[in-house]
């Protein structure tokens, strides 16, 4: 019918966008594969079921919208940690602001390189998460990414890897359309720490699948962040395999529009894994969607979703959560809350948390709240002497908390309640 | 009453054997206690002689009156006299204490083809034994075990017992997580229940709610089996000398 | 005594009935009466047939021909999450009557058809006066209940007629009051389920046959509680019925609706419409207790239950309260809403859905928050056994201009063995800041040890299993109306036969 010809029709400009890569047999083969897959589904709009609340127009007009660069006065996110810093300066790897590519316990390697070569462990994980990812909901920029992202990292951890590595995405065009795919494989009883900031480009779509392998941890602490303009879809396809822990947190501050879906699947028994996120969103152009679906296709697999957001001036958040609980997944423990605290009149927040449960031995619990700040608790804070501005901002610091308290490393946690803060303090 | 004999019992799950030969005869009347170490087997006979999920039958046999227990399902043991006090009574919202009775009660009358207790008959009846027990309508009226303290749910247990009126009651720790007091009153709530037909199997282990009620025959089990049976000085030399003496006799 | 027993002991009651009651679907049977059908299959002639035997004015036909038109253009929706063979719309009858219905309306009951009688007595519904709802024996103060029977297409009677027009509240067939209150039809058919609203509700604006029509005057606390009975018989007839309730300023009404079929292999459609109209300070409970036929263990047969119910609070502190009792029908789609315009207005919704055997329930509610200081309350609990999926799927909607709307949300699934499935699907839209939304859910199944501890206190494992359940719904049960909450209470058990080992 028309409205799916329309979808062909954008996706195939779309596509054309981007310059078509080339490299070994193994990594076109894929990339065509996903160009398919693209093109089947087409680009997304917003009648699809799961763009309902978020209309995903500015990540598939041609061409982008132009973002204006946005610098300010604090310190880049993570300069302090001692870390491995990687630099992409709109979606393109730049070696010289980069360190050398030489991490213990890690094997690190461009995309580029890496479907360069003929024979790469890459070619059985590049695009297969994602690929795996595209059911039972079409995730159609995430396979275009995969079919014409030329830019991104190829990551094998063997061992404890003690430094995060920090991939930092400068914004320096104010027209740049980028898309980066990133892969990481984690080894039996390795241990990784992702750090990702940056706006990236004008438009930015990136792709991270992680595989994390028997007993092996996962870390991701990523910010988005202060760019006003920014346009910006993320996918992070995860598969967790026995005993395995894999913990995510993201803090958005300001930004057009941010889609973040994270598909995660238990393949193994006794894995957990949480994904966070804390929001801070100001003005009517403000749109933000946390989309994340976990599967749990193993035994006694323990999840954890906890986003909050505080919206402000207009601004509009939007979850959506599933929860899918297969056949024979027992003892499974999943559990849900996203929290929306709305500071003035004109703030939006849309959610939908589901739940679809095939086993019957499963603990699962979602809650989902809204509404504005306690005014019982206000009063007491300035009963105590504390000014009401400073009572306001203590009480959207703690309701934004329990996000945040799902970052292991402290200083961290810190620093991006400090940021966090700073963002309440601008008014 | 209950006759025990070479009871083997496993875990179905794995591939462990738990009890390794119990025999034990209780007669008509008799309090009999079991104390034992951690591990030694007493809450797993407890629970075969209910007919709980999770352990199978490996050899012996068990026969309360003549009946094979071993055949029946749970609430054919509970219909033929069984009474087991739960040591971790379940909780089970929305279903109120006394409806729960009453069920249990009008249950196990059809079962063996007596009147039902209407419910007049049975509220009475109730709030007697409810008074002596020291427990209040508002607990009646409360889902059943649903923010209970240990002593309550010990006490509504006793309760159960007194409403039910089996044969040969099995007491699984009773005391265990209370105070002094609240295992006084579990004790009396037992006592009252001793009229001479009724036999009671009293696994704890600690001595001390021997005190209150005074047993028959103490026995001493471990790794599976009975060791030793004695009177209820048994009991006294468990608690001034700790099971290491009697474990090394019987080595 | 008896008193007491009415609340503590109600639960005991389940634990009875389910010994008592032998068989499972002790509904299934079918009544052997002539007739009159249709033709089969749908076109402009049946309805313009519907239409003239139901001796309309000219207006009606024009809305059902209009409805027609849009259907005929529509699509049926795909969206939920029930899986069933496609429906031949072709291959059903749109209409059936007994023939002995056909001339004019018999004046009083003892003109209708013995056999039709004896089939609500069998059902337990009381057609002749003084006679209560569904097997209660009469208690110390006579309860009264008016009936309106529904047989396939027809209503065939509608008891204490003349008590009721003495109070002034207007409680007869849809049919009948096209003739003796056109204006007042006029006036609020469609107004709350517009006939665009949804493919079926298009489809039942064209071939709706009769239902239930109330009014109740300004300032009138309706003196007893209405009720109607639905009744499908005749084979492979769709049955399409449509209800619509008008509470005027300050007055009031409890009304109850009970369905039930007999059994088939083949499945039957079940498109209904219920429009509520509250006006400022009146008050309209609305319960159901659904019973259609299930299908069999395999999913053979069975009623698809289709339904499009909405109340439209449009005065201020209007408040409505749907509950539910849905045990029934082979697949299920239905989300009774709430539209709350005026302030302060509230909505309730309380619902228990059990889906056994191959059942698959996609029910839920809405509750849209137009006015301010509006209140909503959800308490749904879903109970899947056998190879069954239930599904929640309900939207709570905060407008930009509910100022201070709240609404509580506690939706509880418990599924009983590995086989079946239990999904919650939830919207949640605010875009005020004043509005605060509140959503819970939990999923559990019935515990192990529970089960245990009821069968050593001598309970076998169906009254286990059924007291558990009970306590798991009990906070529905407590807001059904007396008469319902017994007859829900033994549905529950019945329901959950088989469920068990």
């Amino acid at each position: 019918m028309n409205s799916s010809n329309a979808k062909q029709e954008t996706s195939m400009s779309l596509a054309k966008q981007f310059k078509q890569p080339h490299g070994a047999k193994w990594a076109n083969d894929i990339r065509l594969a996903a160009l398919n897959r693209f093109n089947d589904q087409g680009a997304p709009n917003k009648r699809d079921e799961y763009w309902k609340y978020t209309n995903p127009q500015k990540l598939t007009s041609i061409p982008t919208e132009p973002a204006a660069l946005f610098s300010n006065e604090e310190l880049p996110m993570f300069d302090g940690v001692d870390r491995l810093k990687i630099i992409f300066v709109d979606g393109v790897f730049d070696k010289d602001q980069s360190d050398d590519l030489t991490l213990e316990g890690a094997v690190i390697e461009t995309l580029s390189e890496a479907t360069l070569t003929d024979i790469h462990w890459a070619k059985d994980l590049f695009g297969a998460l994602e690929k795996n990812g595209q059911d039972p909901v079409d995730r159609p920029l995430a396979a275009l990414n995969t079919a014409m992202a030329e830019q991104g990292l190829i990551i094998h951890i063997t061992s404890k890897c003690i430094k995060p590595l920090a991939i930092r995405y400068i914004h320096n065009s104010e027209t740049s359309d980028v898309l980066v795919h990133n892969v990481i494989k984690l080894e039996k009883n390795s241990e990784f720490t992702l750090l990702e900031s940056g706006a990236g480009a004008a438009r930015f779509n990136s792709v991270l699948e992680v595989d994390v392998a028997d007993n092996a941890k996962f870390n991701h602490i990523r910010t988005q962040g202060r760019d006003h303009e920014r346009k910006t879809v993320t996918h992070l396809f995860a598969r967790l395999a026995k005993e395995s822990i894999f913990k995510s947190f993201t803090m958005t501050v300001n930004g057009i529009l941010t889609r973040n879906d994270a598909i995660l699947e238990f393949n193994g028994d006794d894995a957990k894994a949480t994904v966070a996120g804390a929001t801070a969103g100001d003005g009517v152009s403000f749109h933000h969607d946390d989309t994340v679906f976990i599967t749990h296709d193993a035994v006694n697999c323990e999840s954890r979703q906890v986003f909050k957001k505080v919206l402000r001036n207009g601004a509009t958040g939007v979850f959506q959560g599933k929860i899918l609980v297969k056949k024979d997944a027992q003892k499974t423990d999943g559990y849900q809350i996203s929290q929306g605290l709305l500071l003035d009149d004109n703030s939006n927040f849309l959610a939908k948390p589901e739940l679809e449960i095939y086993a019957d031995d499963v603990a699962c619990s979602h809650g989902s709240t809204v509404g504005a700040i306690d005014e019982d608790a206000l009063f007491y804070l300035i009963s105590r002497g504390v000014p009401r501005k400073q009572a306001q901002d203590m009480l959207v610091l703690a309701f934004l908390a329990e996000a945040i308290d799902e970052i292991d490393n402290n200083d961290l946690a810190e620093d991006i309640n400090a940021r966090l803060a700073a963002w309440m303090d601008r008014r | 009453m209950l006759n025990i004999k070479n009871l083997q019992v496993g875990l179905e799950e794995e591939n462990k054997q738990i009890l390794k030969g119990v025999d034990l005869n209780i007669g008509e009347g008799e309090v009999h206690a079991i104390m034992g170490p951690n591990g030694s087997g007493k809450s797993t006979t407890s629970y075969v002689l209910a007919g709980k999920d999770g352990y199978e039958i490996t050899g012996g046999t068990v026969e309360l009156n003549g009946h094979n227990l071993l055949d029946m399902d749970p609430e054919e043991r509970a219909a033929a006299g069984l009474f087991l006090a739960f040591q971790y009574p379940v909780e089970i919202p929305g279903v109120g204490n006394m409806t729960f009775l009453r069920t249990a009660v009008n249950a196990q009358r059809k079962a063996r083809g007596e009147k039902e207790l209407t419910a007049g008959e049975f509220l009475k009846t109730l709030r007697e034994k409810a008074k002596s027990l020291k427990i209040d309508s508002d607990m009646l009226k409360r889902p059943v075990n649903v923010g209970f303290s240990g002593g309550e749910k010990k006490r509504n247990e006793i309760l159960q017992m007194a409403m039910l009126e089996p044969k040969m009651c099995v007491l699984d720790e009773t005391d265990s997580g209370l105070d002094v007091d609240a295992m006084k009153l579990v004790a009396e709530g037992v006592n009252a229940l001793r009229d001479g037909k009724r036999s009671f199997l009293v696994i704890t282990h600690y001595q001390r709610l021997l005190d209150h009620i005074k047993p028959d025959v103490v026995h001493i089990m471990a790794n599976g089996r009975i060791i030793k049976s004695g009177g209820p000085e048994l009991a006294l030399e468990v608690e001034k000398n700790g099971y290491a003496d009697i474990l090394a006799e019987v080595a | 005594m008896t008193d007491m027993i009415a609340k503590e002991g109600v639960e005991a009651e389940t634990v009875e009935a389910v010994k008592s009651l032998s068989g499972k679907y002790k509904y299934g049977f079918s009544t052997d009466i002539e007739s009159e059908y249709a033709p089969l299959g749908l076109d402009e002639d049946i309805v313009k047939l519907i239409s003239k035997k139901n001796d309309e004015p000219e207006w009606m036909l024009d809305w059902r021909l209009q409805a027609f038109e849009r259907w005929k253009l529509m699509k049926e929706p795909e969206w939920a999450m029930v899986d069933y063979p496609k429906i031949n719309f072709q291959d059903i009858y749109y209409y059936s009557r007994p023939k002995s219905m056909s001339e004019d309306k018999p004046k009083s009951l003892d003109d209708v058809d013995p056999k039709l009688l004896e089939t609500y007595a069998k059902l337990g519904i009381p057609l002749k006066e003084q006679a209560l709802l569904a097997g209660v024996e009469a208690p110390k103060n006579d309860r009264k209940v008016a009936v309106d029977a529904v047989f396939d297409s027809v209503s065939v009677g509608t008891t204490f007629q003349k008590e009721l027009k003495n109070a002034g509240v207007i409680f007869m067939s849809i049919s009948e009051a096209l003739k003796e209150h056109p204006e007042l039809v006029k006036k609020y058919i469609g107004s709350v389920v517009p006939q665009s609203d949804n493919f079926y509700a298009t489809l039942n604006s064209a071939v709706f046959s009769d239902g239930s029509f109330v009014y109740i005057p300004e300032g009138v606390k309706c003196p007893m509680e209405l009720s109607t009975y639905f009744r499908i018989n005749a084979e492979n007839t769709g049955q399409f019925e449509r209800t619509l309730i008008i509470a005027e300023k300050g007055s009031s009404v409890s009304y109850l609706e009970g369905c039930t079929a007999p059994k088939r292999d083949v499945a039957q459609l079940h498109a209904a419409v219920v429009e509520l109209v509250i006006l400022e300070d009146a008050e309209i409970k609305y319960s159901t207790v659904q019973n259609w036929y299930p299908g069999d263990e395999n999913g053979k047969g069975g009623i698809y239950n289709f339904v499009t119910k909405r109340a439209d609070c449009r005065g201020d502190r209007a408040k409505v309260m749907w509950t539910q009792v849905e045990t029934g029908s082979a697949v299920t789609w239905k989300y009774p809403s709430c539209i709350l315009r005026g302030n302060a207005s509230q909505g309730e919704f309380y619902s228990i859905a059990i889906a056994n055997n191959m059942q698959q329930a996609d029910t839920g509610t809405k509750m849209i928050h137009l006015g301010k200081n509006t209140k909503s309350r959800i308490v749904s609990k879903g109970i899947s056994a056998g190879k069954a999926q239930n599904t929640y799927r309900g939207l709570v909607s905060m407008h930009p201009k509910a100022a201070n709307a709240r609404n509580y949300t506690q939706c509880d699934s418990l599924l009983i063995g590995d086989k079946c499935g239990a999904h919650t699907v939830p919207y949640i839209e605010v875009k005020n800041n004043t509005a605060r939304v509140e959503h819970e859910a939990t999923t559990s199944k019935v515990d192990d040890d529970q089960l245990f501890y009821c069968r050593q206190r001598g309970m076998d494992e169906e009254e286990a299993v059924a007291l558990v359940v009970n306590g798991f719904c009990k906070e529905v049960l407590q807001a059904l109306p007396m008469e319902f909450a017994m007859e829900a209470q033994a549905l529950v058990a019945i329901s959950l036969e088989g469920s068990v080992g």
